[in-house]
């Protein structure tokens, strides 16, 4: 397990390590702790962490600019944040938590629980997925999603508007912050299920899913019951 | 409402009856003395039309005067004799008053006044000619050639007229008396001296004395010598006010070359007065003239300029222009100056309003500094944070936990103590920012250095501006290798300001976007012109070793 912690205050980056040791246990667990946003970003580009703990003052634009950056990129981001006015804000981009300071065990736990149980869902929605484009940091609207493909470690958004978006999130942890709607149909796909027109059955038990846009996915054979139930 | 009064008057005047049919019929004179000049049917053919300087001598005077038929109404009629002089007046041989006293055995000529009234029998009022003999001395201004004008009408008319004339005039000048000690007060009790209400006050106090001036001639008998005494004054208080007028719009419209169109003006009105020296009317007129223009220009480029009021009081001086261009001077001039007066009221009106306003946001201001200074304490990002530590402290060691807590609340203290003032002495702010530093030791758990050189503790200060400089210096900054970061407060006073330098000895931290210190900046620049008006400069940039502050404020 590699986490990262970014919090410029060093008894609080201190206090944050030693709750997600004790958190994880005997799990072995490699923290680095960076004590200002630039350091943060040069580690991340050095090593990719799984898990990503952000202070981060979050008034004004800026502080957002910084998120959006942080959101794009293949891990989960918690942020753990004085500014608890920003927090519905912070989900809308797509944080995994956002644990207020001042926080104890308990709340910190809450959030990392949310780490380890991809099951679990954030509190907040999300509205926008963050997408790296030539270097520039996009926000795309959750409702121009129509599914999502899994293509190795990245995933392939395709939108409304046709043209497909690389994201750096697993398709795991994208379910894990997009909303109910969104259905696993087969184990490469994530459909937005109010896109879906119906479930064709083709010979030999094999089914596929034909969205409004004329376009058809392959159904799992697993998750084929579920989908038919949700469907109808 | 003068105005309108005023304009009744007028009216009234235009109203009144032509009885003589030629009105400017010239009289004729001659040196010596015999009664039976008076009479109606005496030839004067032989005498002269030119009186010449009669020195202290007795001398004549006839004027055939052609009368219409006179209404019954309009009975008793009055004569009113404009001259210099003393005389005795007799009317187709009858004696019917005198003015003043000519020389008689030995004694010296009592000076008569320039105007005089009498009442003509009703007798000898037929439709025709009839003569004015004068039996006349001038002895106190024998050579100032002034002919004889002769007005006729109802008695009491001519009597109770100019009365009811400056009954009007004193109600305007008693407003502008009131106006004059009014503005003069202001000027005397407030604390800024403005010079422009000094000149409206003067305005009005010579307008004052113009007006009592123009019209003393019916408060007080004054003898013909002094005639031109009364003149040359009103002369001067016109070239006055033709002077003030337009400097007090140069003053509210904020006319760039102000000296140089003064001195154009002024030397314009001196040669006005040299260049027409005894012609009385003329000058005031010309005065007035030389007035509207510079005033026109100023307000022109007042308009051109933007300044609020331009439109109105050039709406104001081209009434006031036409008024003293169609009506007779003793009118017009007043009427004119009135609405130059009022136009000036009203600009003083704004800028009393506006005044007002900046006053209003002064205070604005000082409340919202004052909810800025106490917000520092307040917002999430200190409360918060703090808070997590002290919770650390307490959970690994509440002795710690409790020390922390307690120099929290000194710096609570401290700034509940100081938030509602404007300045506080600089021992107040000191203790502030040590205060400050043991919490954000506590916090940030680095080795925070304070060094002060050379500090006046008496001085005073704003509120939390070194301690603003503080906060930023320890946001801003990452410790040394040794995990220390200094902070260094340097006072020096020369002879014309103090100044305060805050250097901050650390590495700074690169800035990762454009927020560096945009909010605190604002805060400290707020204060220093709340407590010290436009005289500081505040300069705060990067050096070699951190960072250097820089407040200057002015003692001039």
């Amino acid at each position: 397990m590699n986490i990262l912690i970014i919090e410029d205050e060093a008894r609080i980056a201190r206090r944050l390590q030693r709750m997600t040791l004790e958190f994880f246990g005997n799990t072995p667990t490699q923290i680095s702790v960076c004590d200002s946003l630039q350091k943060g970003l040069d580690h991340i580009l050095d090593d990719n962490p799984d898990l990503l703990l952000l202070d981060l003052n979050l008034n004004g634009d800026d502080g957002f600019q910084i998120l959006e950056k942080m959101v794009a990129a293949s891990f989960h981001t918690i942020v753990v944040s004085a500014n608890i006015d920003k927090a519905i804000t912070a989900f809308a981009y797509g944080v995994l938590d956002f644990v207020p300071k001042p926080f104890d065990q308990d709340r910190l736990s809450k959030a990392l629980t949310r780490f380890v149980s991809p099951k679990l869902k954030p509190d907040g929605g999300i509205k926008y997925l963050a997408v790296k484009t030539a270097g520039q940091v996009r926000l795309i609207s959750i409702a121009d999603v129509i599914y999502i493909k899994g293509a190795g470690i990245y995933t392939e958004l395709h939108l409304h508007n046709g043209k497909p978006q690389l994201h750096d999130k697993s398709l795991e942890l994208l379910q894990q912050l997009l909303p109910d709607r969104f259905e696993r149909i087969h184990k490469s796909y994530l459909v937005n299920i109010e896109q879906a027109e119906r479930i064709i059955v083709n010979p030999g038990t094999r089914y596929s899913l034909l969205l409004r846009t004329g376009e058809v996915l392959p159904v799992g054979r697993s998750k084929y019951k579920e989908l038919k139930l949700r469907i109808i | 409402m003068h105005t309108l009064l005023f304009f009744f008057t007028f009216l009234n005047w235009l109203n009144t009856h032509v009885i003589i049919r030629n009105e400017s019929a010239l009289p004729v004179y001659k040196v010596g003395d015999n009664e039976t000049w008076a009479a109606k049917s005496f030839n004067d053919k032989d005498w002269s039309a030119i009186r010449d300087n009669t020195a202290s001598q007795i001398f004549w005077s006839r004027t055939h005067l052609d009368l219409h038929q006179v209404e019954n109404v309009l009975l008793p009629l009055g004569l009113q004799i404009e001259a210099f002089g003393a005389f005795e007046v007799y009317w187709d041989g009858v004696f019917i008053g005198r003015n003043g006293q000519i020389p008689m055995k030995g004694k010296p000529e009592i000076p008569g006044t320039e105007r005089s009234y009498y009442s003509i029998p009703d007798s000898l009022i037929k439709p025709g000619i009839h003569v004015v003999a004068m039996r006349s001395s001038q002895s106190l201004l024998p050579d100032v050639q002034r002919s004889i004008a002769f007005k006729i009408d109802r008695y009491t008319n001519l009597l109770t007229r100019p009365l009811i004339t400056m009954a009007y005039m004193n109600l305007m000048a008693g407003a502008f008396l009131i106006a004059a000690i009014y503005y003069f007060f202001l000027y005397l009790n407030s604390k800024r001296r403005q010079s422009d209400i000094l000149i409206f006050g003067t305005i009005c106090l010579l307008f004052f004395a113009l007006l009592i001036m123009e019209y003393l001639k019916f408060h007080v008998t004054i003898p013909y010598p002094e005639f031109f005494t009364r003149l040359e004054v009103i002369g001067w208080l016109t070239f006055v006010n033709a002077l003030l007028v337009p400097l007090y719009f140069i003053i509210q419209f904020n006319f760039k070359k102000g000296l140089w169109l003064m001195l154009i003006l002024l030397l314009t009105l001196l040669l006005m007065y040299g260049s027409n020296y005894h012609h009385y009317d003329l000058t005031a007129r010309l005065y007035s003239l030389a007035m509207f223009v510079t005033a026109f220009i100023v307000v022109l480029n007042g308009i051109v300029q933007r300044e609020k009021g331009g439109l109105i009081v050039l709406a104001g001086l081209l009434i006031s222009a036409l008024v003293n261009r169609f009506l007779v001077y003793d009118y017009g001039l007043f009427i004119s100056f009135t609405i130059i007066v009022l136009c000036m009221l009203y600009l003083h009106s704004i800028r009393a309003s506006v005044i007002e306003a900046e006053h209003q946001n002064a205070l604005l201001l000082s409340s919202r500094l004052q909810l800025e200074l106490l917000k520092k304490n307040i917002q999430p990002h200190f409360i918060r944070n703090t808070l997590t530590s002290m919770m650390d402290w307490v959970e690994e060691s509440p002795k710690e936990g409790a020390r922390f807590i307690q120099v929290l609340a000194a710096e609570f203290d401290i700034m509940n103590e100081i938030s509602a003032q404007t300045l506080i002495p600089l021992s107040k702010e000191l203790e502030l920012c040590r205060q400050h530093l043991s919490v954000m030791g506590f916090r940030k758990e680095i080795n925070y250095i304070w060094e002060q050189a050379d500090i006046d503790e008496t001085q005073l200060i704003p509120p939390a501006v070194i301690h603003t400089l503080l906060e930023n210096g320890i946001t801003h900054s990452a410790p040394l290798p040794e995990n220390t970061i200094k902070f260094i407060l340097y006072y020096s006073v020369s002879k014309d300001a103090y100044q305060y330098i805050f250097e901050t000895v650390a590495k700074n931290r690169p800035v990762m976007t454009g927020r560096a210190g945009g909010n605190g900046f604002k805060y400290i620049q707020a204060r220093l012109t709340e407590s010290y008006g436009d005289k500081w400069a505040f300069t705060s940039g990067a050096t070699e070793t951190g960072w250097k502050s820089t407040i200057q404020i002015s003692i001039k």
